[in-house]
């Protein structure tokens, strides 16, 4: 048993998938584990499957069953516009799922499918059910979103292999011809990133509309520049006959959907990250992904468990990311700690950082509909089931956002929420994958939102930059101009701009 | 020979006949139970029919919601006519305005045929006019076939008739002029009533296909007097961009066996097509279906029993053509009164010996649709139009077959609904014809599966004898709470210079995960009814997908990297796509007119308009 409790508490106060322990002890570790983790799931038991750890006089789960998830979130429970109670309910389903350590009794793992974002299946099963690699690669979401709290980023013991998952599926190399190593990226904000993302996506898509309807008016092509925002997303040309050249299209998918999440800025929304998470590191696969409907099969991943997550699971989980306040910009205590970082907020403007570190962007309303409306099929759609909407305005950071001269919140992520080319001949650093991803070229990253960058080194996608100052003179490509100006700072401008960066935490 | 008269004769011949095909029917009618009342199911214990039973209680799969509105949308038209149009009764969808929705040419039968121009709004109800200009209301049309056969961008139109077929030339605006006598084409005086195109190797103008059925004038008609085929290649031209089409040197396809329909087919994957061609045993004697070769231009050639062809015996109605397990060699599907044939290639012989030999797996699939699948009628179904189509967007291939007793043939069902098969993972098929609105009391003939209202959602038209013109849109997938969005999708569109504008012939891969999906740009099949425009593709899950085009001279496309859900045009020899997006304000909702404004702002969208 000491030995058990000591790994537990060696390994980040979670149980680490390196962390075995004879048969008989896992039952002690689990009794353990929920005791200190105060029960982190509700203690209903569905009779049918849990039969064997009921407790004789109440039917309900035994409080050492070894089950993870022992109700799911009904989805129909949390329609239509949630009050704060509703919210705050599904919130508190969320946080536990998110630190739900899953078992094999829950579902995790995936001997016959891939951890692609198809539903894939295996030619054979897996050779063993865990690998740092292929995965399954944690137990739980808060395995590698803790620094510095739960739902924050990753160390570089963390990082994942990121795959398409269609080839080479059991890959059990490092080598960067078979995935792209990633640091894990913290999720504080990521509503309120969501919530641009839409907006801005809605404007794009609007001009491209009135570019149309000009152009059909006119009878003549119409070029237009595309922007959200303030954010310049290159040119499109339009056809009266409704044909749209996307050739000009710059830092955003040709379809004009921005996507925000990962490094990469190739996810929609946190609901579609979630499940292919889901999926990919602990094997437990969401019904509305991966259920009967789109495979033929309530257990594609044929573990012998099915409809793994609910579309209500899915839900408490994306309420519960969508929660987390934003990061904030400190006030030091420290005088020349004050000084040095308003000097070095004014060097970041004169190095031209701001040009993509936008210090905010506005958003118009703080309504968050899951689901979105612009994830495609695999993802709950609007219309499909269970259509809920909350606002962000009940939680108690929001009081703490500030509003521009129109209103507007000022949402304060030091980004652009467009992609980049961000390495270049002399600076290649960041150009060190081989693999593109999801028709984004491997030079090509989204722009780091800097919002909780002092809380969540190490630094760069692959987590391998161990301080901003290596960062910053990693950035080439359309950064270089930037970064040079950063390299031809003073050695005291350097330091300022460092401590100013240093403001930017996470602040639970 | 009236109405009643020769369907005694059928019902008589019909008893009388034995062969392999009448065999099958009559045993999978005695031993079926796929849709009887749920004891008779109970009491079966065939292991075909439990499987066949489990396979429709566990299709777990979208169930697209199709709604008719004909009527509503503008639409009142039949099929009518003695017995020569008993058989017959297509229609064409196409682009006939340079709106790209696609609109219909109805074939009447005795009465005119109508030609009606789509002025749907996007994803909303469909909404036809009927055109103003005569020009193409004709008689005794049986069915029609859009392409573009002068290679002038606009879609012409083959016309199949009782009497003389016709060939009329597009332009812009619907408007339409006979082109018989410009391109020298004998549109003869037979009864035709199946058709297909292909652009041969080297020839500017597509080599033209027409099927023939029983003639009428030849002692004995109609038993054992089908009419010879004929193939209308195109002289050779030098001058191609000014010399119109030259079709005055048509060739026999003899022997004929009554075609009900035809398709230019690369059956073997060797860039060169046959034509497939499927027949009514009702009429021929000592016939089969069939398989023509026509390498390289030379005389055609019947594929015989020596090469690998075997001989089968169908009442053909109507061929659908689709490489349903992305290998390059199509399969097909062949509707028949009774079982539909789901003919799949022996791959091995084809590629050691070249030889056509193909085997039956419709039982297998789930795919034979004999009889109808709901009401009391159990007697044997009779097919006509097949199509493939992903009806649901799963990224898996359906089927739709039209159904209609000819007449009134007494051993065959008088209800008999169109079927909707639907493609389940494991590689068969679900009949979901009742849950999804298709099952009317109507005797369907020819068909197309087109987007008209450019949602990204297959529709569907099916010509009816002596009723009005059944028109479903899709309106979703059945949900709990009415119909909800299905899977994604592409829809494409090819265009090439030169001959072959729209690259009939060419094959598209479209890849998602380690799904490849297939699809061939035809004319030709179905039952007298044809269509052009966007290929469409359901993606399922898939909200990217990379698609290689194999042009119709052979030549590979680089990879095309496409999101789901557009519409996109590939232009031959440009690396990048064009994306088209219907005239609607439903896509997107424009916003305010002050937009946010930011600091950052650099100015909302600039035009730099008429570059």
């Amino acid at each position: 048993m000491k030995s058990t409790a000591a790994c537990l508490i060696t390994l980040t106060g979670l149980i680490a998938p390196t962390c075995i322990v004879p048969g008989w002890q896992v039952l002690a570790a689990e009794l353990e584990t929920n005791s200190q983790t105060n029960s982190q799931t509700a203690t209903t038991a569905d009779p049918e499957t849990d039969t064997a750890a009921a407790h004789p006089s109440t039917g309900t789960a035994a409080p050492w069953i070894e089950k993870a998830v022992l109700h799911h979130v009904e989805a129909n429970d949390f329609r239509g516009q949630l009050d704060k109670q509703a919210l705050l309910q599904l919130i508190d389903s969320g946080k536990q799922l998110f630190n739900a350590r899953f078992t094999r009794l829950d579902g995790a793992g995936r001997p016959m499918a891939t951890q692609a974002i198809i539903p894939t299946k295996r030619k054979r099963a897996s050779r063993s059910v865990f690998s740092r690699t292929a995965g399954l690669d944690a137990n739980a979401c808060a395995s590698c979103h803790n620094v510095p709290v739960v739902g924050g980023a990753g160390d570089f013991a963390v990082n994942v292999f990121v795959s398409e998952g269609f080839e080479h599926t059991d890959f059990d190399s490092t080598d960067p011809q078979f995935s792209n190593e990633r640091n894990t990226n913290h999720l504080f904000g990521a509503g309120l990133v969501e919530l641009l993302a839409r907006e801005m996506t809605r404007e794009l898509r609007a001009e491209r509309t009135r570019a149309l309807a000009e152009a059909r008016i006119t009878g003549e092509r119409v070029r237009i520049a595309l922007s959200a925002k303030g954010v310049d997303y290159g040119t499109l040309l339009a056809y009266p006959d409704g044909r749209v050249d996307p050739t000009g299209i710059e830092g955003v998918d040709h379809d004009l959907v921005l996507r925000p999440f990962t490094h990469k800025g190739v996810m929609t929304s946190l609901r579609q990250f979630t499940i292919n998470a889901l999926n990919h590191h602990h094997g437990m696969q969401a019904e509305e992904r991966f259920g009967a409907r789109w495979t033929g099969q309530a257990d594609h991943d044929e573990d012998g468990l099915p409809n793994e997550i609910s579309a209500g699971d899915v839900s408490a989980l994306v309420a519960w990311q969508a929660s987390l306040a934003p990061p904030s910009e400190k006030h030091p205590v420290d005088t020349r700690w004050q000084d040095a970082a308003i000097a070095g907020r004014r060097h970041f403007d004169d190095a031209g950082c701001n040009a993509c570190h936008l210090p905010y962007l506005p958003l118009t309303s703080l309504e968050f509909a899951d689901p979105g409306p612009l994830d495609a099929a695999g993802t709950l759609r609007r219309g499909e089931a269970s259509d809920a909407v909350y606002s962000l305005e009940l939680l108690d950071w929001a009081a703490r956002l500030k509003r521009d001269e129109n209103g507007h919140y000022k949402i304060p992520l030091f980004g652009d929420l467009k992609r980049h080319v961000i390495a270049d001949r002399q600076i290649a650093s960041l150009g060190n994958e081989l693999l593109s991803q999801r028709f984004v070229q491997r030079n090509v990253f989204m722009t780091t939102e800097l919002w909780g960058v002092a809380s969540t080194a190490p630094y760069g996608h692959r987590g391998d930059l161990t301080t901003l100052t290596d960062i910053i003179d990693a950035h080439g490509g359309e950064a270089r101009a930037s970064r040079d100006a950063w390299k031809a700072m003073t050695a005291l401008q350097q330091n300022q701009l460092i401590a100013w960066l240093k403001t930017l935490v996470i602040e639970p | 020979m009236n109405a009643l008269a020769y369907a005694a004769c059928v019902t008589l011949l019909c008893l009388l006949t034995s062969t392999a095909a009448a065999q099958d029917t009559a045993q999978d009618t005695a031993h079926d139970t796929s849709l009887d009342t749920a004891q008779n199911i109970a009491h079966d214990t065939s292991p075909v029919t439990s499987q066949d039973t489990a396979r429709k209680a566990a299709y777990t799969g979208d169930i697209p919601v199709l709604i008719e509105e004909a009527q509503a949308a503008g639409i009142q038209h039949r099929y009518a006519g003695p017995w020569e149009y008993f058989v017959g009764g297509g229609v064409s969808t196409f682009d006939c305005n340079q709106d790209r929705l696609p609109d219909i040419y109805l074939a009447g039968g005795q009465a005119e045929a109508g030609l009606f121009i789509n002025r749907s709004r996007t994803a909303g109800p469909l909404q036809f006019e009927r055109s103003a200009d005569t020009t193409l209301s004709l008689e005794r049309v049986t069915g029609s076939y859009p392409l573009d056969i002068d290679n002038d961008g606009f879609q012409d139109l083959v016309i199949l008739r009782v009497g003389e077929n016709l060939l009329f030339r597009g332009g812009p605006d619907c408007r339409f002029s006979p082109a018989n006598l410009s391109w020298n084409f004998d549109g003869g005086n037979a009864w035709s009533t199946a058709f297909s195109a292909s652009f041969e190797a080297d020839r500017h103008f597509p080599t033209l296909a027409i099927g023939n059925y029983v003639d009428r004038s030849a002692p004995g008609s109609p038993w054992g007097t089908c009419r010879a085929n004929e193939l209308h290649r195109p002289a050779d031209t030098t001058e191609r961009s000014t010399v119109p089409p030259d079709y005055s040197d048509p060739l026999p396809l003899s022997p004929g066996y009554c075609a009900l329909s035809m398709l230019f087919t690369d059956w073997n994957k060797s860039g060169v097509d046959a034509l497939r061609i499927t027949n009514d045993r009702q009429y021929y004697r000592g016939g089969q279906e069939q398989l023509w070769q026509l390498d390289g231009g030379r005389y055609p050639r019947l594929f015989g029993s020596a090469e690998g062809w075997q001989p089968l015996v169908i009442w053909g109605m109507g061929i659908a053509e689709a490489d349903l397990d992305a290998d390059g060699y199509p399969e097909y599907a062949l509707t028949s009164m009774g079982d539909t044939k789901l003919q799949v290639l022996d791959v091995r012989q084809a590629i050691e010996e070249n030889r056509p030999s193909y085997e039956d797996m419709a039982w297998n699939r789930g795919a034979t649709a004999h009889r109808p699948y709901t009401g009391d009628d159990l007697k044997p179904s009779t097919g006509w139009h097949a199509q493939f189509e992903d009806m649901n967007n799963d990224a898996l291939l359906d089927l739709f077959i039209t159904k209609g007793n000819v007449e009134s043939m007494n051993d065959f069902a008088r209800f008999d609904p169109d079927n909707l098969l639907l493609g389940t993972f494991d590689g068969s098929f679900s009949e979901q014809g009742l849950q999804s609105g298709v099952a009317l009391n109507r005797r369907g003939r020819g068909a197309s599966i087109t987007d008209f209202n450019a949602d990204g959602l297959l529709d569907i038209v099916v010509v009816n004898r002596g009723d009005n013109v059944s028109l479903f849109r899709n309106a979703g997938m059945a949900g709990p709470e009415g119909p909800r969005p299905g899977g994604n999708w592409l829809k494409i569109a090819l265009v090439q210079n030169g001959a072959n504008r729209n690259a009939i012939g060419a094959r598209l891969s479209v890849k998602t995960g380690n799904h490849v999906q297939t699809r061939r740009l035809q004319v030709g099949g179905g039952h007298a009814s044809g269509s052009a425009g966007f290929v469409h593709i359901g993606l399922g899950v898939g909200e990217r997908a990379t698609v290689r085009v194999q042009w119709p001279d052979g030549q590979w496309s680089a990879p095309f990297k496409l999101f789901a859900n557009h519409h996109i045009i590939i232009e031959r020899d440009r690396d990048t796509l064009i994306q088209w997006f219907p005239n609607a304000t439903t896509q997107e909702t424009v916003p305010a007119a002050n937009p946010v404004s930011s600091p950052h702002t650099h100015g909302v969208a600039k035009h730099v308009s008429g570059n």
